[in-house]
């Protein structure tokens, strides 16, 4: 009965109760910021660190993404860039040819609306999204032939927006490179 | 305790999780505006204010080396949108008919042409116009036709887009309603990369920029088609078309052709 009638017990009830709670919620916080501090770290999820834009509209007129630019290119430091445009209802190039074991740098963007980038097989996966570029770091580990829809409903055609991705060991890709500056496996 | 006031920093409740609070908020800003920022190997960030601009999203160009390879053939300069040349005026139209007397010959005095040129009546103006652009950049080469746009002014193809697109198509003599659309029509191929070809020549859907087909002559449309397929023809933006025909079979070819010349 005393326990109920007095009032300095009941409150040192309470305030225990609101520190636990207010402790454990707190450390929810702070598990889930160091959550995602984690996976950030360790690229389990590899959000672009970076925002760069193309006018969709005028991609074909200059800048990197000109017809004649796309494809994969051999850099400097050894690694590839590999440049493509998504656009009702294909990829360009519509086949895109990479050495394995290779650092490789995707860089794409749509020259419309929303479309997808998927590469089957691999953790690659990107939306590419009018008026801004998706670039990914990706590697790839063996040869071997992988198909890319688009994995965004783009339009009626939507169905019909696939790609592919022929992964090369790294000798073939050298010798395919050698006679031009930017390669595709479009026949 | 009710008598304390519950929004002050005199209450030590409020006072530990505000403090609390505000002192998770700028950690996490540190860690995802700075701290994440600085260990992506492939972002290369010079300083702090540059790790905080790239993570809030500020545009940045990254300095590339090389500049672009250059095409060594013409590409299209004609920046199609879908709003495109949608309205006509009636002094754009009338100048279009006085210039296209000299179109007659070819293209038929009502755009309508009974050889194999391509018909312009009821052509959309957008597609005209980007293909005498086309044709006068030498992106589209022809050795009949483009001789005739060599010279053309840009005022000049607006009043021939206008012009022909207010024209009624009028349906060729091959017109049979009746056609079964082929299979490549309605669904495309899709593990061949081939959308059906009415999602964006008008029979589903339009995609700016795609002619309306239907009358066009057979040996025409072949014609294009193998022309896409083999890079005889290089004007469509980004390989649009190409990358569709480079995909078609012979007998999809034939199909398509015979189909569109019967549609009005
Ligand atoms: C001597 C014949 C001839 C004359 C005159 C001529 N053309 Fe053409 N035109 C052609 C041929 C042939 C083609 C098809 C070209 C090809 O096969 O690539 C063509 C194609 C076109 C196209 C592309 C149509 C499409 O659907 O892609 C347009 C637009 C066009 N002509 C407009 C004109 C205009 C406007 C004039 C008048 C200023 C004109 N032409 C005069 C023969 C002619
Ligand atoms: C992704 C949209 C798209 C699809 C799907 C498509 N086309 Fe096209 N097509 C175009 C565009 C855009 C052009 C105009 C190219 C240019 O800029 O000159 C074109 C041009 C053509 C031409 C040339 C017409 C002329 O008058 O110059 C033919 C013929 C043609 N397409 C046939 C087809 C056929 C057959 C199919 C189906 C197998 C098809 N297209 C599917 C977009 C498409
Ligand atoms: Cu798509």
């Amino acid at each position: 009965m005393t326990t109920e009638s007095d009032p300095h017990l009941g409150e040192a009830v309470a305030a225990r109760i609101e520190r636990r709670w207010a402790t454990l919620s707190i450390a929810i916080v702070g598990v889930l910021v160091g959550m995602a501090i984690f996976i950030g770290i360790d690229h389990a999820t590899m959000p672009q660190g970076h925002v760069e834009t193309a006018d969709p509209k005028t991609l074909h007129l200059a800048g990197e993404f000109i017809e004649s630019n796309l494809g994969s290119a051999m850099e400097a430091d050894g690694s590839v860039t590999v440049r493509a445009i998504g656009q009702q209802y294909s990829f360009t190039p519509q086949c895109i040819v990479v050495p394995s074991g290779t650092p490789v740098t995707l860089r794409a963007t749509s020259a419309d609306v929303v479309h997808g980038l998927l590469i089957e097989g691999t953790n690659i996966n990107t939306m590419l999204v009018p008026g801004y570029v998706s670039e990914l770091p990706v590697q790839f580990k063996a040869p071997g032939e992988h198909a890319m829809p688009c994995q965004e409903f783009c339009g009626i055609g939507h169905q019909g927006m696939w790609g592919k991705v022929k992964v090369v060991d790294k000798a073939t890709f050298l010798g395919m490179m050698a006679s031009q500056r930017r390669l595709s496996c479009v026949d | 305790m009710s008598e304390q006031k519950l929004f002050s920093f005199r209450n030590p409740w409020f006072g530990a999780s505000v403090g609390v609070s505000g002192a998770i908020a700028v950690l996490a800003a540190l860690a995802g505006l700075i701290w994440l920022p600085m260990v992506q190997p492939d972002l290369k960030i010079s300083g702090i204010w540059d790790a905080i601009c790239s993570a809030a999203g500020v545009p940045r160009t990254v300095p590339r080396s090389g500049g672009a390879q250059q095409p060594d053939f013409k590409t299209s300069n004609v920046v199609m949108t879908s709003q495109m040349l949608t309205h006509p005026d009636q002094v754009s139209i009338g100048r279009g008919a006085t210039l296209a007397q000299r179109c007659a010959i070819c293209h038929g005095p009502q755009g309508v042409s009974d050889a194999n040129s391509p018909n312009l009546a009821g052509q959309y103006a957008a597609v005209t116009y980007k293909e005498l652009n086309d044709f006068k950049a030498g992106a589209r080469v022809n050795a009949v036709m483009s001789p005739f746009a060599a010279n053309m002014g840009n005022r000049d193809m607006l009043d021939l887009a206008a012009y022909y697109s207010f024209l009624p198509r009028v349906p060729s003599s091959h017109l049979n309603d009746n056609a079964p659309a082929p299979q490549i029509v309605i669904t495309g191929a899709p593990m061949r990369n081939i959308a059906p070809c009415g999602a964006c020549h008008g029979d589903i859907d339009i995609k700016a920029g795609s002619p309306w087909l239907g009358g066009q002559s057979a040996v025409y449309i072949k014609a294009q088609l193998k022309a896409f397929a083999s890079g005889g023809r290089r004007n469509d933006i980004s390989q649009q078309m190409r990358n569709i025909a480079r995909q078609m079979t012979a007998e999809e070819i034939d199909a398509v052709a015979l189909y569109y010349e019967a549609q009005p």
